[in-house]
């Protein structure tokens, strides 16, 4: 086991180098079973677009997902990311869209919603990719209402897709109504794969805001006791993968359409970063293996591995 | 959730000041306070909370029979429905409650028990907690507060801390707390509009 120090010293090493820091987890219940081969923090910002690398292992029954985050800028660069993921959906074929709010920035004119989330995920729209958002704080509440953003109306809420379960979480206002609800959700959820995501990250080495450790004291004891394995959310305008905490996997993905320059400051908790240009993930749940890919709005895989589920989980 | 199971998971949170809050607001709401809670403020405070909570079952009154003039609430694939149910919904609030003035739900004895419970959350919670909480998220300060105004739509909500929330007595889903500054809001949800709000609540950090 190593020090602390010497934690640090290889996660430093590690962004400067642009070398893979690997998860040393003490009792793992996801293990990090095949290394982050590719993962780096990427310094490439050259405009050269190619088609999105990703590859996912298209195992049969298999769900296969893509998550956004912080996207709603209407930018160019969304629309580019936009277009990465309908490459990587010909080449994947996930069919649903994860969003970790902040969808709609600024105005929320029908215009709004047309330039910053209808035109720049046209392609998979069309091809009947469903998205499910969480709301985020540059986000109206009432988007809950917004059908093609599938949260049935509510603030918070959870949907099944095979062998997992999703639960959209209101980070923004966590009362305890909403932790009650979670409690109960999370305790009757039989599938072997719990999945949450939010906009506020629970552990995050960006600079600009950092993790909630508010939110973080009421909702990792439930993540951990009903035995939630991978959280995903956004807000720091970054993409990184922690080690996993108390069991759990965390990622933050806050670049899909906003991008801190930069901005992460690598700690001992960080496994791998980027934050040098936009990106978003592909996922692919294949009985008890996670296989992830970060992909770069230029297409470069940025990060990529798999994570095995735990049998007692 | 069962209340006792509810208190076990939020003792481990904040240790036993919240169970201080939580014997006014079990009072104030019906329920049976824990029987560890003692305080010689309880009364005066559930006193105070039932208040709060008559005010707000009266604005509901008013919101629902707004909402009568207005589109259902459900899903739908139009932003411009729910842009202008918005602002139909904002726009017959406002009229209904045109002398509306800061206070009204927030009386003084009401603010001032909201600022013992929030200093009381942030104490529970650890300081550094709530405030680091509040500074790593996007504290939203130039928004000039105004009783029965839309709250700015191009201005993000500041999130509000669960520790703050979950020692503030319930609100139903047309309201919510929002923090601005150092300010606590009271906002329909619905019509986004400041319903009232608290001048420095939040302590500085």
């Amino acid at each position: 086991m190593p020090s602390m120090k010497t934690c640090v010293a290889v996660a430093l090493l590690g962004c400067i180098t642009g070398a893979v820091v690997l998860a040393q987890t003490e009792t793992p219940r996801l293990t990090l079973v095949e290394s982050a081969l590719e993962s780096k923090v990427a310094a490439s910002t050259t405009e050269r677009l190619s088609a999105a690398a990703c590859e996912l292992p298209d195992e049969q029954k298999s769900i296969r997902l893509a998550v956004i985050g912080d996207s709603g800028t209407g930018g160019i660069e969304q629309y580019q990311v936009g277009q990465q993921m309908e490459s990587c959906r010909a080449k994947s074929g996930f069919d649903f869209v994860l969003m970790m709010g902040d969808n709609i920035y600024g105005g929320k004119s029908p215009q709004d919603f047309e330039r910053k989330f209808e035109a720049p995920y046209k392609s998979l729209l069309d091809a009947g990719v469903k998205f499910y958002a969480s709301i985020g704080n540059h986000d109206d509440t009432n988007e809950r209402l917004y059908k093609p953003f599938n949260m049935g109306g509510q603030r918070y809420y959870s949907f099944k897709k095979g062998n997992a379960t999703f639960f959209a979480l209101d980070s923004n206002y966590m009362d305890l109504a909403q932790l009650d609800w979670l409690e109960r959700e999370l305790s009757s959820t039989n599938t072997p794969w719990k999945i949450c995501f939010m906009h506020h990250p629970l552990y995050s080495d960006g600079r600009y805001h950092g993790p909630d450790i508010d939110l973080r004291a009421h909702l990792e004891p439930l993540f951990e006791k009903y035995g939630v394995n991978v959280v995903f959310s956004g807000h720091d305008h970054v993409y990184e993968r922690l080690k996993p905490e108390h069991g759990i996997n965390y990622f933050v993905l806050g670049n899909s359409g906003e991008l801190r320059f930069r901005n992460l400051k690598a700690s001992a908790e960080m496994a791998a970063g980027f934050d040098t240009d936009r990106s978003f993930m592909v996922v692919e749940i294949a009985g008890d293996k996670l296989y992830f890919q970060a992909v770069s709005r230029t297409g470069q895989v940025v990060d990529s591995g798999a994570l095995d589920r735990p049998q007692n989980r | 959730m069962h209340l006792s199971l509810m208190m076990s998971r939020l003792k481990s949170i904040y240790g036993s000041a919240f169970f201080v809050a939580l014997a006014t607001m079990c009072l104030a709401f019906g329920q049976q306070p824990p029987p560890t809670a003692k305080s010689p403020g309880v009364n005066a405070d559930s006193v105070i909370i039932g208040d709060f909570d008559k005010q707000v079952k009266e604005y509901l009154k008013l919101h629902k029979k707004a909402e009568a003039g207005v589109p259902p609430m459900k899903p739908t694939d139009s932003p411009e429905a729910i842009t202008e149910r918005r602002h139909m919904l904002a726009s017959r609030i406002q009229t209904a409650r045109q002398q509306a003035k800061q206070g009204d739900l927030f009386s003084p004895q009401v603010s001032q028990l909201y600022k013992r419970l929030i200093g009381m959350a942030y104490q529970a919670s650890g300081p550094a907690k709530v405030g680091a909480s509040l500074r790593h998220d996007e504290p939203v300060r130039d928004v000039k507060l105004q009783v029965n105004a839309v709250y700015p739509e191009r201005t993000p909500l500041q999130t509000t801390p669960p520790s703050i929330l979950t020692n503030l007595p319930p609100l139903p889903p047309e309201l919510d707390y929002r923090i601005v500054g150092h300010d606590l809001v009271l906002r329909d949800t619905g019509a986004n509009i400041i319903v009232d709000f608290i001048p420095a609540a939040i302590p500085p950090s």
